[in-house]
């Protein structure tokens, strides 16, 4: 069985939504009318138990199955945020708030789990209970997070989480998945490394915080190259550079550094941050220098489950002929990572075709991938729940 | 099947070769007494053809089963070569030649189709044609590539070809295996960097090529961390750094750089040849100075076949019950020339917590000869099932 049939038919209303959806791009948790929008749509296909406000501005409904003998509770979750980019695209339906943008395809995922409830909630052909988990704030504001910490898991009994997420550079409609880590755990630095400013003609006067961040940055290359083990994965990135001063003539006082760090393993991250404070403390001080770091760990790696890798594989099996059960891990980020600390569950990546890819301004959801991505969702809960 | 039966025989034989083999160890192609005890004993056992002289000091004996009606061919190979190193292991068969050391057990997979031999040569329970391979020159001279270019698999109609290794850590016997990529290719650094050598006092001067040489290093970490994709597996090691003059007051004119890169993929290997290239060039450009790149590739990424791999664990677990799989290994095997001509699966077998290869404590665990042996004979009677 290919795609199920009914998304045929509902292909055009749901490219409505998600089009309607990317021309007004909400940020962080700011997504008041998208949440809107999802609770109108909800309301509209009979959903009646809908709770807004959960992680500020997340919204979760419930759709009971034609019986619940197995007291199972899955959830779907969406993610609703766009990013802080202005969009050039051209596209007729393109973005109408300046500086904001659906550039990771999340009016894709909202418009796709939408359909999927349509579907559920005309058909219930499944044994148990499906809650549906709209969330703000992906984009580094961890509104995944915030759902959980306002009791999402057990005030809904969910017992098990499904996401999913576009890919561009994949084939429209192909699924990807590795049990294990899919995506990586993105931890942010500031290095702020103070010197003693002075005259450029006299650098000996001065003791040079550029110098000293200069070797730091290098430094830091030997994480990945040195201290990791060539089998694991780390990304050590140094990617704002500032010296608190911009004149030609002037050794600055200060230099502020701010990078990423991706890991994929809970040790290797453990490893990459005392090796970045010891080289960073160490370096600078053996150049003069006083360095101050903030290390901020942000989201936890995104493992997938065992079990539940496998129920997401044979589901999209069976929605779509192109399913790679063993794609290599993603060094990006993704707070589902959250939700799969709290709950078994599987994320799934659902291939976008050609064309720029995520966070690019020419970026686009592929509205073909839709009737392939609504199937899953609903293939996954008949097969979790099936009818007794 | 546990092990066979005839090698818990054979056992404290198969010991005594391992052994004596342990005691007189050779370096690279120089395995000359070592060569010349294998192919004693494969005539002794009654092969049907011992040809010595393959790939310089190789060994390459031939048993044929009670009929050849399938019409196959299966290689089986060991290596025979020590290393340059001390043995600090006090044992009373420790190494009689100072500076050299079975500290990769060689000896043990040399004693261990030997044993094979014998048993295959005694029984002969197969249908098809044993080619035991018995090469020199695997520790950095390639002798499987030399074998290889010798004609050996044409020669013999080798169809197949299987290779086993010991491994510390593993419980001793037991076995693990990969399907593709296993062990990485290993390829060779030299850098010359030439600048302008002069006083010490006066570095203005010169172009001080130790502080180029620095450079280069801190700049080819970026190969591992900035150029190769991260979710692929590469390490590029600067082992060796040495300045043309050893004087406390002289900037040198030359630094020699050598080193390693080893890689699981054709591509991510290309890369690392183009980007030592250019930081190496560039960098030494932009000093001043310049620097002479040779970036030998030696031996090639070591990759599985699958249906022999499965193949290969079946056997183990007809042996050992069970066959776990195996991580990527960085290190390098120039067997990998060998399943670049043919078919064929390598796998590893426990040896135990002992120290680790190339250290000079090791040592081959003799309790696994059994079941090493034992794996050997199964390829060849399960390949070629008699009629």
């Amino acid at each position: 069985m290919p795609i199920k049939n009914r998304f045929a038919e509902t292909h055009a209303e749901i490219t409505g939504w998600r089009r309607h959806l990317h021309q007004y791009p909400e940020l962080q948790f700011d997504v008041h009318e998208t949440a809107k929008f999802v609770e109108e749509k909800l309301r509209s296909f009979g959903i009646t138990d809908i709770t807004t406000g959960i992680g500020q501005t997340g919204v979760v409904a419930v759709i009971e199955g034609r019986t619940n003998s197995s007291g199972r509770t899955v959830g779907l979750r969406a993610d609703m945020d766009a990013l802080p980019i202005e969009e050039a695209t051209g596209l007729e339906y393109a973005s109408k708030n300046p500086g904001k943008m659906h550039a990771c395809g999340h009016d894709g995922h909202t418009a796709i789990l939408l359909g999927a409830a349509q579907y559920l909630a005309e058909t219930r052909n499944f044994d148990g209970k499906v809650v549906l988990i709209f969330q703000p704030a992906e984009e580094g504001g961890g509104g995944g997070l915030e759902m959980c910490k306002d009791g999402l898991m057990e005030r809904w009994g969910i017992n098990e989480v499904y996401g999913l997420h576009n890919m561009p550079g994949a084939e429209v409609g192909s699924f990807h998945i590795r049990e294990g880590a899919l995506l990586a755990a993105t931890d942010e630095f500031e290095i702020i490394i103070t010197g003693q400013g002075g005259h450029a003609a006299a650098p000996h006067e001065a003791i040079d915080p550029n110098l000293a961040a200069a070797h730091v940055i290098v430094a830091l290359q030997s994480i990945a190259s040195r201290n990791v083990d060539p089998l694991a994965q780390v990304v050590c990135s140094v990617c704002v550079l500032r010296s608190d001063s911009e004149a030609f003539n002037i050794i600055p006082h200060r230099v502020t550094m701010r990078g990423t760090v991706r890991t994929l393993d809970k040790d290797v991250r453990d490893l990459a941050e005392r090796r970045l404070g010891e080289i960073v403390d160490l370096t600078a001080r053996a150049h003069g220098c006083v360095a101050e770091i903030d290390y901020d760990r942000g989201y936890p790696v995104t493992v997938n489950h065992a079990d539940e890798t496998v129920y997401a594989a044979d589901a999209a099996e069976v929605v779509s002929p192109g399913v790679d059960r063993a794609t290599p891990p993603i060094m990006a980020g993704e707070d589902f990572s959250y939700m799969l600390e709290e709950r078994p569950g599987a994320y799934i990546m659902l291939g976008n075709g050609g064309g720029a890819t995520v966070h690019h301004p020419e970026y686009n959801f592929n509205d073909d991938a839709i009737p392939a991505g609504c199937s899953w969702f609903a293939e996954l809960v008949e097969r979790r729940m099936p009818v007794v | 099947m546990p092990v066979k039966n005839r090698f818990a025989e054979l056992h404290s034989d198969i010991t005594a070769w391992r052994r004596d083999l342990h005691e007189h160890p050779e370096i690279l192609f120089e395995t000359h007494r070592t060569s010349a005890t294998v192919a004693e004993k494969l005539r002794a056992f009654g092969c049907d053809e011992v040809v010595e002289g393959i790939g310089r000091t190789g060994v390459v004996g031939v048993i044929k089963g009670k009929s050849t009606a399938s019409g196959k061919v299966v290689g089986l190979r060991a290596d025979m070569d020590a290393l340059p190193i001390h043995e600090e292991t006090g044992l009373d068969y420790a190494s009689k030649t100072d500076g050299a050391m079975h500290a990769c057990g060689h000896d043990g997979h040399t004693a261990m189709l030997l044993g094979a031999a014998q048993y295959l040569a005694e029984t002969r329970n197969f249908d098809g044609t044993a080619v035991v391979i018995f090469q020199p020159a695997e520790e950095g001279g390639g002798g499987a590539k030399v074998m290889c270019d010798d004609g050996m698999m044409d020669r013999w109609g080798i169809q197949e070809v299987y290779g086993m290794h010991n491994w510390p850590g593993m419980p001793a016997g037991s076995f693990a295996i990969r399907p593709g990529p296993f062990f990485a290719a290993t390829d060779l650094l030299d850098i010359e960097v030439e600048g302008l050598g002069g006083h010490a006092a006066k570095p203005n001067e010169t172009v001080d090529t130790t502080v180029v040489a620095a450079q280069i290093v801190g700049a080819l970490q970026t190969i591992v961390s900035r150029n190769a994709d991260p979710v692929k597996t590469i390490v590029v090691s600067i082992t060796s750094f040495e300045t043309s003059s050893h004087a406390y007051n002289v900037i040198p004119q030359k630094v020699r750089l050598k080193g390693t890169v080893r890689t699981m993929t054709p591509e991510l290997r290309d890369l690392a040849d183009k980007r030592v290239n250019e930081i190496c060039t560039g960098v030494a450009a932009a000093m001043g100075a310049v620097a002479r790149v040779t970036y030998n590739r030696n031996y090639p990424v070591m990759v599985n076949h699958k249906a022999q791999t499965e193949f290969a664990a079946d056997v183990a677990r007809s042996i050992s019950g069970d066959c776990s799989e195996a991580p990527l290994v960085m290190g390098g095997e120039d067997f990998a020339f060998m399943l670049e001509e043919r078919p064929g699966a390598y796998i590893l077998v426990g040896n135990g917590d002992t120290a680790m290869v190339h250290h000079p404590l090791y040592n081959f665990n003799d309790d696994v000869i059994p079941v090493g042996c034992s794996w050997w004979a199964g390829i060849v009677e399960q390949r070629m099932p008699a009629a």
